[in-house]
């Protein structure tokens, strides 16, 4: 039975295989901008897009705020971010297709080892793919786009449905949030649009991917979705990058309008390469008894500052995150939720994982705010940390602000080990320690990755399997 | 305007609630005379107003009232416990008139092996404009228990500001009875080191906020020993537009293996005007512990009032006996029943 368990775990092991995260190609690009931030180099990037005036001018302001803002003065420490070292915009040698033909070999073979083509296939009614700073792919199934679903990348909305984009860019992530917010106002490109029309049900999901593979670069992609009164959508985002030795950063932003009863649930597996800084917002609006779920599991970065907001503007809105972090050696992972309740009778619900080990470090940071006029509200969090070996740091930083009474608010959150007695228990039954202490770590994350399409909750428990390779056991 | 008692960890500033901002206090630059203080128990454990072992706080609210309390104390107490007694020590301090500033320094030196119970109140009449600012620092040596009940029931004109640090050593417990009811602005801080093996910190308090009060209370605790144990309670209840911050947290260290922290903050919101802030923190640098924290806020429950006004009770006695219910958990770990029912006393009147 023993050797039985060890032969499953193996099995699994030998069914992933980490280098296709760590595909390296050679650094080609069309056109790169030299490193650093200047008016000149935003007003470089400006003209290899061909920005319409009103975005060149919203570029060159981001840049004002990003020199005016602060670093933060809390959380992980960002010193070794020289912005003056990184070139924020790459454009490979691909146009964009709605092709696989069509994709240069090399970038279509990496996208190929990452599942994506074989996905759309099988599970997507759309995919994006974005490869540096520009999307090279981008595809939806015919009867959406009959039934009015837009779904593309952002120069081509910009272009294609510009008063749609200029009347929600940057509205729901205004560029005074925080100082890599300003960044992103300023050198964004790339990333996806998507509007599903009222009434409108997406049933299978969109996917958009994203992979940064130049070295001392960052990827600034801009996500924007409008789910519009009474339609749903389910969508996903998937990240990566292959491993250099010197700092990337992503600081894309995702900006999400849940109208009025309409639902938006929006899943993320992110698997950056460990020398990436992954400092990303991401914020939705939520309309009257709209609902936002949000999905997340954070694998990859060697910082990463993450805390998606909800903000129930409609009375009857729902939320729901549902999140893991995986930090391991080298890793600071700075995860987290936030919620603000505008209106009555708005409820929340947190479920927030972590699991550290080989000296990672985890943090949950949250804020719950309920305001004066969210009057029958109401908040649960329960947060949950594994720490899985004494070299480790898990840490849990909840914010509970309530300025009215008539409502209900509770957060839990509890730290500890793997339990020796139910490491026992599973030995007694035949496992090998490795194997149990495998089997309650992906226990553990079940609940998260129930949430998430099948195929990414293997991905998840295929890279969980990976992360505890060699440290358990 | 002033900064203090901040955070052991900072957060996003957007949070507010890394550090508490005070405008319009009035700190006196030279502190009077206070007299009024009044001790109950066996005095020959009490030395005062002779110099206190050298202030170094780990912690505290800030530098400046740290120095306050180092240069310019009005009182200095220590208290040497070197036996097992069962009979309260208590310290009165009384403010009125002729006694409006209060800077005291409170050091409490259990010795190994020794058992006290010590009783600490500040109380002023209702319309004095009063000032605190107050350090107690106890050390429970091997083996040592002190029990602390500490009661704050100042009036909601003066100002209240508390430093509060405990080092304790193997199997030496302290526990504590809070009872933060005082001040136009309570701001406290409590840290606990719980240095020794199998050493045990248990902080049970309630606040009661009316008016504008403010109060904001930054309980740390470290754990460092082997098997120690720390747990915290908080309950509370706000009313009209008083605000309360609460940041409670549990910081385990390494090599503190089999260590236990719990804590549970819960705020009942008298009134739509209230204002509950709350960051209940686990840091956590070893494995082998268990840390749990759990933080509520909301109304009292409709059901449980409309039960008892549907016997006959007012909204307000309703209100008031649920309050009191809730506080009674904490209040029971006060023996004398003379001492509980003056606390009671004061919540009724407070919430009046």
């Amino acid at each position: 039975m023993s050797k039985k368990g060890k032969t499953m775990s193996k099995t699994n092991l030998d069914e992933i295989n980490r280098n296709i995260y760590d595909i390296k190609n050679k650094d080609e690009y069309d056109f790169k901008i030299k490193k650093g931030l200047t008016p000149e180099i935003i007003e470089e990037i400006s003209n290899q897009k061909n920005d319409p005036d009103w975005m060149r001018d919203f570029r060159l302001k981001a840049l004002e705020v990003y020199h005016e803002l602060e670093l933060p003065t809390w959380g992980p420490d960002l010193s070794e971010l020289d912005m003056s070292q990184i070139a924020t915009y790459v454009r490979p040698k691909s146009k964009l297709n709605n092709s696989w033909e069509d994709v240069p070999d090399d970038i279509k073979n990496t996208f190929d080892k990452l599942g994506i083509p074989e996905a759309e296939k099988t599970s997507l009614a759309g995919v994006g793919a974005q490869y540096d700073s520009e999307v090279v792919y981008h595809s939806m199934k015919e009867e959406l786009i009959q039934q009015g679903v837009i779904y593309t990348d952002m120069e081509t909305a910009l272009q294609e449905y510009p008063d749609l984009v200029q009347n929600h860019f940057m509205k729901c992530v205004p560029v005074y949030d925080h100082k890599f917010v300003a960044l992103h106002g300023a050198v964004w490109s790339g990333g996806s649009f998507v509007y599903v029309p009222k009434g409108v049900k997406v049933d299978i999901p969109l996917q958009s991917y994203f992979r940064l593979n130049s070295p001392e670069s960052g990827q600034f992609e801009h996500t924007l979705i409008i789910v519009d009164e009474g339609a749903s959508l389910h969508f996903i985002e998937g990240c990566s990058a292959p491993k250099y030795n010197k700092v990337n950063l992503h600081a894309g932003c995702v900006e999400l309008y849940v109208k009025d009863n309409a639902y938006l649930r929006y899943s993320t597996i992110e698997n950056w390469s460990k020398n990436m800084l992954n400092l990303n917002t991401k914020k939705a609006f939520v309309g009257k008894n709209a609902k936002m779920e949000w999905v997340s599991g954070s694998f990859g970065s060697k910082i990463s500052m993450l805390y998606p907001m909800s903000i129930l503007n409609g009375e009857g809105a729902k939320t729901e995150f549902t999140g893991i972090s995986f930090a391991g050696k080298g890793q600071n992972l700075d995860n987290g939720f936030k919620v603000v309740h505008n209106a009555r009778n708005t409820s929340s619900v947190v479920n927030a994982k972590s699991i550290s080990k080989n000296g990672g470090k985890c943090t949950y940071r949250s804020l719950v705010r309920i305001n004066e006029k969210a009057k029958y509200s109401k908040s649960s969090v329960s947060c949950e940390s594994l720490m899985l070996d004494d070299i480790s740091i898990s840490d849990t930083i909840p914010v509970n602000d309530i300025q009215t009474d008539e409502v209900e608010v509770s957060h839990e959150a509890k730290i500890g080990k793997i339990s020796d007695k139910t490491i026992f228990y599973l030995m007694s039954r035949g496992l090998s320690e490795e194997d149990a202490k495998a089997m309650i770590v992906r226990g553990f994350a079940y609940p998260i990755s129930k949430e998430l399409p099948v195929e990414y909750a293997v991905e998840m428990n295929n890279l969980i399997n990976l992360e505890l390779e060699g440290s358990i056991g | 305007m002033i900064k203090l008692n901040e955070t052991p960890v900072r957060t996003s500033r957007n949070f507010n609630i890394n550090n508490i901002t005070l405008e319009n206090v009035d700190i006196p630059k030279e502190v009077g005379d206070f007299k009024k203080v009044q001790i109950i128990g066996e005095n020959s454990k009490i030395k005062m107003n002779e110099e206190c072992s050298e202030i170094s706080l780990n912690y505290g609210l800030s530098d400046f009232f740290t120095n306050q309390v180092k240069q310019k104390a009005n009182q200095k107490i220590r208290c040497n416990v070197e036996s097992k007694t069962e009979k309260e020590l208590r310290i009165y301090f009384d403010f009125d008139e002729e006694n409006l500033q209060l800077v005291d320094d409170i050091e409490i030196i259990a010795n190994e092996e020794t058992k006290a119970t010590i009783m600490i109140k500040y109380e002023a009449d209702e319309k004095l404009a009063c000032f605190h600012n107050g350090i107690l620092r106890v050390v429970a040596k091997k083996g040592a228990k002190v029990n602390v009940i500490f009661m704050n029931l100042l009036n909601t004109n003066s100002n209240h500001f508390m430093a509060i640090e405990n080092e304790i050593e193997e199997k030496a417990k302290v526990n504590y009875c809070i009872v933060d009811f005082g001040g136009k602005n309570c701001i406290t801080n409590l840290d606990s080191n719980l240095l020794g093996n199998f050493s045990e910190n248990r902080i049970h308090t309630i606040y009661l906020g009316k008016e504008k009060q403010l109060f904001d209370l930054n309980y740390r605790g470290v754990l460092r020993g082997e098997k120690s144990n720390l747990e915290m309670e908080v309950q509370g209840a706000l009313k009209d537009n008083a605000k309360k911050h609460f940041k409670g947290t549990i910081d385990f260290k390494k090599g503190a293996k089999k260590a236990k922290g719990n804590e549970n903050e819960a705020c009942m919101l008298l009134s739509d005007t209230a204002k509950s802030l709350a960051l209940p923190m686990l840091l956590c640098a070893e494995e082998e512990v268990e840390g749990n924290h759990s933080s509520s806020a909301g109304k009292i429950g409709e059901k449980e009032l409309f039960y008892m006004m549907s016997r006959g009770f007012t909204f307000k006695e309703a209100q008031k006996l649920m309050v009191r219910a809730k506080f009674n958990k904490i209040l029971q770990n006060i023996k004398s029943e003379g001492l509980r029912n003056y606390i009671l006393k004061e919540i009724d009147e407070r919430l009046e």
